[in-house]
């Protein structure tokens, strides 16, 4: 008993120092004076905070992820939403394409997906190409299983029909009964969605370097830029990073601990 | 409100079903512009040169410069998904066996949040402690071994580290549910029929895992397949990945015919789309059995 309870304490370790050290390490670079020739920091200073919140660019694209993550979540509620209900409760046998249209990024490389609408829409005449609208919809593709699945499980675990037929023979329309029923009885399904999808919109790498590069700056594509010109500054916004999905990612567990728990996660990085 | 009174009730089934299907045009419409019609432009445009029917950027993306990116590729998704399955097993036994719920819970949370960390900020992140002047790097130094040159975070080996920082907790989620499956009467069984241990894990445990195990690789698999930011923030372009190739070919580093990147890319998706199918076969099947 004593070597197996040895054995479960050394695995755990290990796995709690790989897990923990990287993240450790980034914040107390992020507050060094110089940590690349001794074993702990030789001095401390908020220079590399102060340098790199003082840029123009840090404000902007802090900015423009939120309006991205925001978009994409906004869009992806009101069409997903009322869609997931309309299906469950009128079109049981639309659910395997609406599945399918929802895990789709699941099976598709970020890069082939970028690709794809690249060579699609330069050949339209919609001026979407290069445009942050194209990003929000690819941001939607990316994360529409995230919004989905929460919603499609709330769902399922309410009597949506009871509801439903309680609300019509009380003489409420379509919209006030998915608006005023619906959507309150499924709320932790539709936030660990939402928040399943801004942690993902929010930390978007690829889509937006190929689909709008520097016309439209996130706050990944500065975060790259510093990897490249400046280490020191670039921890710091790396800690920024680890912060926003440290506390999106605690919201959603606390979100589904409210709600039916599914296991969601996110993948495809 | 005549509107409100004007919207059916209770609309009979059998008459209104495909009326009913009209609440799902907008959402069909969405898949149809943002993902179907797009990827078969894609598919026409890899399969057709001057209007002609040709598997041509087929035959130039079988390049040996394209079949070792897509080697180099398959290799580290095949290295990150074996290790990321054997660790990440390991690591959820070691959990779901711990007695304290708080420690357990604290750590399917920890899992919860790693496995969707990666891109940009994680690549950093190991930079700081495994690049050639990073934390640990120096540690080891000082106990007299020199990671460098032999070892670089910016080569395939370091992305292999990287990458297990988000698989591992991954697989840890996906096989929890399986491990909780395994019954301890099984275990006891066994052991009063005889059995050491280690006979009840590879006699008994590990083949009831071993659909699980399967399907987990093929998803780990998948996902590492298709990632890019982490590679690209790591590495640049000096490691050769073929979503970093296509990455090039869009961005319009490199100088080829653009079908040649749509035939690439449908190679890719084809790939990890077969895992991803593989994934999702087994994980119904295993629900079905267990109904």
């Amino acid at each position: 008993m004593k070597t197996r309870d040895a054995w479960r304490i050394l695995v755990i370790t290990l796995f709690l120092l790989f897990m923990i050290v990287p993240v450790i390490a980034t914040l107390l670079f992020s507050f060094s004076t110089r940590w690349d020739r001794s074993l702990w920091p030789e001095g401390w200073t908020l220079n590399w905070w102060i340098a790199v919140t003082s840029h123009k660019a840090f404000l902007l694209t802090l900015k423009n992820s939120f309006i991205a993550s925001f978009a994409t979540m906004f869009c992806l509620l009101v069409l997903v939403t009322p869609t997931a209900y309309w299906m469950e409760l009128r079109v049981p046998k639309g659910k395997p394409i609406v599945e399918l249209i929802s895990s789709f990024s699941f099976g598709v490389p970020g890069v082939v997906l970028a690709l794809a609408l690249i060579r699609f829409y330069s050949k339209i005449p919609l001026p979407i190409i290069n445009h942050p609208t194209i990003l929000v919809a690819a941001c939607m593709v990316l994360s529409l299983p995230f919004m989905y699945r929460p919603v499609a499980n709330a769902l399922e675990a309410i009597d949506f029909r009871v509801l439903t037929e309680a609300a019509q023979s009380m003489g409420a329309n379509g919209w006030v009964i998915l608006t005023r029923v619906i959507i309150p009885n499924i709320m932790s399904g539709i936030i660990s969605g939402c928040l399943l999808v801004f942690s993902t919109v929010f930390t978007e790498y690829t889509l937006t370097n190929l689909l709008v590069g520097t016309r439209f700056k996130t706050f990944p594509i500065y975060l790259v830029e510093f990897t490249r010109q400046d280490g020191r500054q670039a921890s710091a916004l790396a800690v920024i990073s680890f912060v926003v999905a440290w506390i999106t990612s605690l919201l959603i567990i606390w979100a589904t601990s409210k709600g039916g728990r599914e296991a969601t996660h996110i993948i495809g990085r | 409100m005549a509107i409100v009174n004007s919207i059916p009730v209770r609309p009979k089934k059998s008459s209104s079903s495909w009326l009913a299907w009209l609440g799902l045009v907008p959402f069909i419409l969405f898949g149809l512009a943002f993902e179907l019609v797009p990827l078969l432009t894609t598919i026409r445009s890899s399969l057709t040169s001057k209007g002609n029917l040709t598997l041509e950027f087929y035959r130039q993306a079988m390049d040996p410069l394209f079949l070792r990116s897509f080697g180099n590729t398959i290799k580290l998704s095949a290295t990150t998904a074996l290790l990321g399955v054997v660790f990440g097993t390991l690591v959820a036994y070691a959990i779901i066996s711990t007695k304290s719920k708080v420690v357990r819970n604290g750590l399917t949370a920890l899992a919860d949040v790693t496995t969707n960390f990666g891109g940009a900020p994680l690549a950093f992140a190991f930079i700081v402690i495994l690049g050639s002047t990073g934390i640990i790097t120096i540690l080891f130094k000082q106990i007299g071994i020199h990671l460098y040159p032999a070892f670089r975070i910016y080569s395939i080996s370091g992305l292999t580290i990287a990458y297990l920082y988000f698989q591992m907790p991954l697989m840890i989620l996906l096989i929890i549910p399986s491990l909780l499956g395994l019954k301890r009467e099984w275990h006891e069984a066994a052991v009063n029929l005889g059995a050491s241990d280690f006979q009840y894990w590879t006699r008994v445990a590990l083949p009831i895992l071993f659909p699980a195990l399967v399907s987990g690789f093929l998803l780990l698999f998948a996902n590492s397949f298709g990632a890019y930011a982490t590679a690209w923030t790591l590495t640049g372009s000096d490691v050769d990945l073929i979503t970093i190739r296509i990455a090039a070919l869009i961005r319009g580093e490199v100088q080829l015919a653009p079908e040649l990147a749509d035939a690439l890319s449908i190679l890719s998706l084809l790939i990890m789309s077969a895992c991803v199918i593989g994934y999702m076969w087994l994980t119904n099947r295993a629900k079905k059995v267990r109904a």
